[in-house]
């Protein structure tokens, strides 16, 4: 599959007084497919947005080379075809909706009102459409926000904290219409601190700390493995004290036995004892790790591994 | 050219949104209407000095809402991140710093012409005269050639200085180079200046853009001197701006495509 995005060695540095030179985005090296949504996650001060705005020419590499959809950043022909929304946009208050959406088309040369009309159904914003953006509310405007992304009909779309400070109705609709994004083959670059929104909507995945890609790849399989689930009914309260499984948590309730144990050899030594103690399986669930607990240790490693 | 056009229409309807804009317009407008209640003098003083006095009213504060509204121009995009946005589709950034030059000198225009118009009424109200009119009419349009000019310099400084010392900066420079003339003169034609303090006023005087060439108040208020053929001084004057104008935005562009934002 052909690369949407793809960096080889980017880097920005800067220059202050008290620190000298600073890397704030280290020889990256980033790759995503077309088509897909990818989620750049990263802690506060990673780079993420540096990054973002790097491959959108809006600041300039210290070094290093990026392409996105084929063409080497800078490439004004690129713009064309790819859309950012911004963390917390700010847009001209006194304009309408529609108003605002027909400022941007008309930087594409476009003048097309009724495709602004329909864009904002397509946010659900048709009823607002006369109401100035001072009027609307946060979700509303991440919504004209997501509506101005789409004017070019975009291959790629740039989303800095699409949901960050939305309430759960609002983080719904942004996230279905992410997933509808992904289903007209656009491709996705998301950067985010909500990571059980990206858990449920990314098919691959960034960690950036420091500056640096930590940890790369589909979601599946950074969170595949871990833990195992058994359930087991017909066995005795003391059976609970017989499971010697390190990292294993054991818990008795309703006649029921659970076990939340690590992948491994012990889970078949389990089953047996549990089948010579005449206790019936109900259910072997395996577990993916969280992207939360993935993020938290790969970001907690590299800090330590930094530190030393 | 669309995109250009869009940047400078929104450009527009930020400025005559903004309070401190539209404050500094209603003290130059109410200074207008009450210049006449000023005067307590002979009547024809009180056509001089009235004169005078409402044209400079409507040059400073043209000149002051030109300074406020340009510093601010660029550093106001980037703060609020809408640059991002807009530089995110096919914009150039010379066209983005274009769009909202144009912007910003439609706006002022809109403001000068509304003094301008206050300006003039105010005048045939008091003088009942309306042979005058059109001579003290050329004063504002020479004005929007010179604030057009300020509009420029402020833009070039705001695309590598701060609004505070952009402020001071083109406010210090629209001070020298509207007493151009006088301190060159003073300079270069006095027998006991150095020589190389006269090569470094015909430097400045090369340098820094004659503002004092749009200062006609004299010949529009004293009739027996005037502008020896006026057409070739405004068409002069008016190419004169230009070039400066475009030597600066050029400059401006170049700074501010390799600026990080």
């Amino acid at each position: 599959m052909a690369a949407a995005i793809e960096t080889k060695k980017l880097t920005k540095t800067y220059k202050s007084r008290s620190l000298g030179a600073v890397n704030v985005v280290d020889e990256l090296d980033l790759h995503v497919e077309e088509g897909e949504i990818f989620g750049f996650l990263g802690p506060n001060g990673a780079g993420k947005t540096t990054t973002i705005k790097m491959l959108l020419s809006i600041i300039y590499p210290t070094s290093g080379e990026g392409w996105v959809l084929g063409r080497e950043i800078g490439d004004m022909e690129v713009h064309k075809v790819i859309s950012y929304l911004p963390e917390r946009p700010y847009y001209y208050e006194y304009m309408t909706g529609l108003e605002l959406l027909m400022f941007y088309s008309s930087l594409f040369g476009m003048k097309d009102v009724e495709r602004c009309k329909k864009l904002l159904e397509r946010v659900n914003l048709a009823g607002d459409a006369t109401k100035t953006i001072s009027q609307y509310s946060k979700g509303m405007q991440q919504r004209i926000g997501l509506a101005q992304s789409l004017l070019n009909d975009p291959k790629l779309l740039f989303l800095d904290e699409p949901t960050g400070g939305l309430d759960p109705i609002a983080h719904t609709e942004i996230r279905d219409l992410i997933l509808q994004f992904r289903d007209e083959g656009r491709t996705v670059f998301i950067s985010s601190h909500e990571l059980s929104e990206v858990e449920r909507i990314c098919d691959r995945v960034a960690i950036i700390n420091r500056g640096k890609v930590v940890r790369q790849g589909k979601l599946s399989e950074l969170l595949h493995g871990g833990r195992f689930e058994v359930i087991a009914e017909n066995l005795d309260r003391s059976f609970e004290d017989t499971v010697k499984i390190p990292d294993a948590i054991v818990s008795y309730a309703n006649g029921r036995l659970i076990v939340d144990m690590p992948e491994g050899e012990d889970l078949n030594a389990l089953i047996d004892s549990i089948r010579s103690a005449k206790g019936t399986i109900v259910s072997v669930i395996p577990r993916r790790k969280r992207l939360e607990d993935l993020f938290v240790q790969t970001v907690r490693d590299t800090n330590q591994g930094a530190a030393r | 050219m669309r995109a250009i056009l869009a940047i400078a229409s929104t450009t527009v309807g930020e400025a005559i949104r903004r309070k401190v804009l539209l404050i500094i317009l209603l003290i130059g407008l109410l200074f207008l209407s009450i210049a006449p209640g000023l005067g307590g003098l002979s009547p024809r003083q009180e056509t001089t000095v009235l004169t005078s006095m409402m044209l400079g009213i409507l040059q400073l504060t043209s000149a002051v809402i030109a300074i406020v509204l340009t510093v601010y121009l660029i550093p106001t995009e980037i703060e609020r991140r809408t640059i991002y946005t807009i530089l995110s589709k096919p914009v150039q950034r010379w066209q983005f710093l274009l769009g909202k030059y144009l912007g910003a000198v439609l706006a002022l225009g809109l403001m000068m012409l509304l003094m301008s118009g206050v300006l003039l009424l105010t005048y045939y109200l008091l003088q009942r005269d309306v042979s005058r009119l059109g001579e003290i009419a050329k004063a504002p349009l020479f004005y929007f050639v010179q604030m057009s000019l300020l509009a420029a310099v402020a833009v070039f400084f705001s695309t590598f200085v701060s609004p505070l010392v952009n402020f001071f900066l083109s406010g210090g420079l629209y001070f020298v180079g509207s007493m151009l003339n006088t301190i060159y003169d003073t300079f270069v034609n006095s027998p006991t200046t150095n020589p190389a303090v006269k090569a470094v006023a015909s430097v400045i005087n090369v340098i820094v853009p004659n503002f004092a060439s749009y200062n006609i108040q004299n010949p529009i208020i004293n009739p027996g001197q005037p502008i020896q053929n006026p057409t070739a001084y405004a068409l002069f004057t008016s190419a004169y701006g230009v070039f400066y104008i475009l030597i600066l935005l050029i400059g401006a562009m170049l700074i501010f495509d390799k600026r990080e934002v």
